[in-house]
């Protein structure tokens, strides 16, 4: 039984050497910089793009460039999540991502019923 | 429903983890792997866990324990805990400011792990459907423990897999999971079958049907509190522990279930099956089903696949072994199925720590405005939720892997010792490897899930 505790503390140990440097991160930071567009267009039943892989570093906000044939609802499942409505023609939308900590964040159609970006933040 | 009643279709919390780096999940897998074999190489060759009588606790705890006093409070704090989340359900807003969903998802679900490891079984201690149950008897005079009938053998724990199985589906699959009226719907049927269930069948009903009390009694094995077989209370280490888990019917339908659906949960997150949801045809253009109702049954066959695919292959993997002629090859699933309790509890801890920590928080924050109207009844409304974990990856990451490989690594000992135990000695090092891949393969799955989700 010793014998294994200190196998397994011996693993424990490795895999925290060989992975703990790195990425580390930072407390969120008040320096600004300019928000990150992103192209969101609504046609009939489809938006473009559809379950897209985006990312930004933490600390930064988005703005969502929406073209829609018609008003919707778009929902950001940040925490609090935060919920947005655009109307037909061309809409710009500013988001604040900044005070987010690092993590997945998605942009879902709320009549859709579709995730439109998915945004990671890091 | 959102606070202009819109419907989330995410269930609660906002952002996921980031994922785990590749380096880092190979890293855990190579580990489990290594550990497993070297397990097998170098562990005892006669069972230790088996019996094992434990240490008694000092007589002052013993006695506080044991106190009726002591027993009486836990009872008035599960149902102040019940009332008041009772009275948020019926009487609060359907909004995701209710606290109700919080205290059933989080606090309740989720809480009943980590509670359960440290304290011991909590739910049997606290559960109010025991304490209601208790008064009736009370009240007419009967014995809690005693039914109209006796609690048939054969059912064993399979009321508590169904049961746990209908609780991951509503959090899981059901599309209206954070809506006022089904989540109370389904909390108001589990009370009345738990109700009906202890006056047919007394107590015992409780400790192999309700699917709560089951699951928090499987995790109170991995912690250091137990019983003596006079009833005193011994501390033991968590294996030992774990190896007085009482092998029932349907103990490993119990288990496939919590594992399989926590690994749903990742794969669910995943953008492999976002992607085949949004952008398959035969989801989106089947020429038969709307594309709601075809993701639904979807989620529903995956979600199945999950818990039935793990049941199969652990039951599989344990039978296959030589056995004596006198053993019954079919007794051997539920006779190892502790061993993966621990891996549960690893992947638990994985794949919910953050969710639990900051999601629970903000559950504290609500909890002191049930009816939604601004109010600050437990003076927990201005809190802030602490997101440090969140904004320390690396850290949390660590964790994550962390847990998995020590859980799989507890649960190859567990099964080691009952190998030991159970098979025949020409066939205790060849019998253990099918259940030994079983357990990397489960492991090296749930790492996989951490990445890639």
């Amino acid at each position: 039984m010793r014998r294994l505790i200190a196998g397994a503390v011996l693993v424990a140990a490795v895999l925290a050497l060989t992975t703990a440097c790195g990425d580390d991160e930072a407390a969120p930071t008040n320096t600004t910089s300019p928000a990150k567009p992103f192209e969101i267009n609504f046609l009939g039943e489809t938006v473009t793009p559809s379950g897209a892989e985006e990312t930004i570093e933490q600390g930064t906000d988005i703005e969502l460039v929406i073209e829609a044939d018609k008003p919707g609802e778009l929902h950001v499942h940040s925490s609090p999540e935060q919920q947005l409505e655009y109307d037909a023609g061309t809409t710009t939308i500013p988001v604040a991502l900044s005070n987010q900590p690092p993590g997945v964040i998605d942009i879902e159609s709320h009549d859709l019923d579709v995730v439109v970006i998915r945004l990671t933040i890091r | 429903m959102g606070p202009d009643g819109t419907s989330l279709a995410h269930g609660i919390g906002g952002a996921q983890d980031l994922p785990i780096s590749p380096e880092l999940a190979i890293a855990g897998a190579v580990a489990a792997l290594t550990v497993s074999f070297t397990v097998l190489a170098v562990a005892w060759r006669t069972p230790r866990y088996d019996g094992a009588p434990g240490r008694p606790v000092p007589p002052w705890l013993d006695a506080l324990v044991a106190h009726p006093a002591y027993r009486v409070a836990l009872r008035v704090l599960g149902m102040v805990l019940f009332l008041y989340t009772a009275v948020a359900a019926v009487f609060g807003q359907d909004l995701v400011i209710n606290p109700f969903f919080g205290i059933f998802y989080v606090w309740w679900w989720v809480g009943l792990v980590p509670f359960s490891l440290l304290l011991g079984p909590v739910w049997k201690a606290i559960s109010p459907v025991r304490t209601i149950n208790l008064a009736f008897a009370r009240i007419s005079g009967g014995d809690p423990d005693e039914g109209m009938f006796r609690y048939p053998e054969r059912l064993g724990y399979w009321p508590a897999a169904i049961g746990l199985f209908a609780f991951v589906w509503l959090e899981l699959v059901y599309p209206y999971s954070t809506e006022l009226g089904p989540v109370r719907l389904w909390c108001a049927v589990y009370v009345a079958a738990m109700l009906l269930g202890g006056a047919l069948f007394g107590s015992t009903f409780y400790e192999r049907a309700d699917p709560f009390e089951v699951y928090s009694g499987l995790v109170a094995k991995m912690s250091v509190w137990g019983r003596s077989p006079e009833g005193r209370l011994v501390l033991r280490s968590p294996l030992a522990n774990l190896a007085t888990v009482v092998p029932r019917p349907g103990l490993v339908a119990v288990v496939a279930v919590l594992f399989g659906s926590t690994a749903f949960d990742s794969f669910r997150d995943s953008t492999t099956w976002l992607r085949f949801l949004q952008d398959h045809d035969v989801i989106n253009d089947n020429g038969v089903l709307g594309a709601d109702t075809s993701v639904t049954i979807a989620n529903n066959v995956a979600l199945l696949v999950f818990c039935g695919g793990i049941g199969l292959i652990f039951a599989a993997a344990s039978m296959a072994t030589g056995i004596d002629p006198g053993t019954d090859r079919r007794s051997l699933p539920d006779r190892f199925a502790h061993s993966i309790v621990p891996i549960i509890v690893g992947y638990i801890v994985a794949h919910y720590l953050s969710y639990f920590v900051e999601v629970g928080q903000q559950t504290l924050i609500y909890a002191s405005d049930p009816f939604s109207d601004g109010s600050n009844y437990l003076g927990t409304a201005d809190l802030q939720v602490n997101y440090w974990l969140s904004y320390h990856p690396t850290f949390l990451a660590n964790v994550k892997v962390l847990a998995v490989v020590v859980g799989h690594v507890l649960g190859v000992i567990a099964a080691h010792d009952r190998a030991i135990k159970v098979l025949p000695l020409r066939h205790q090092l060849t019998g253990q490897l099918p259940l030994l891949f079983a357990m990397v393969g489960f492991t090296a799955g749930g790492l996989f899930l951490l990445f890639a989700a």
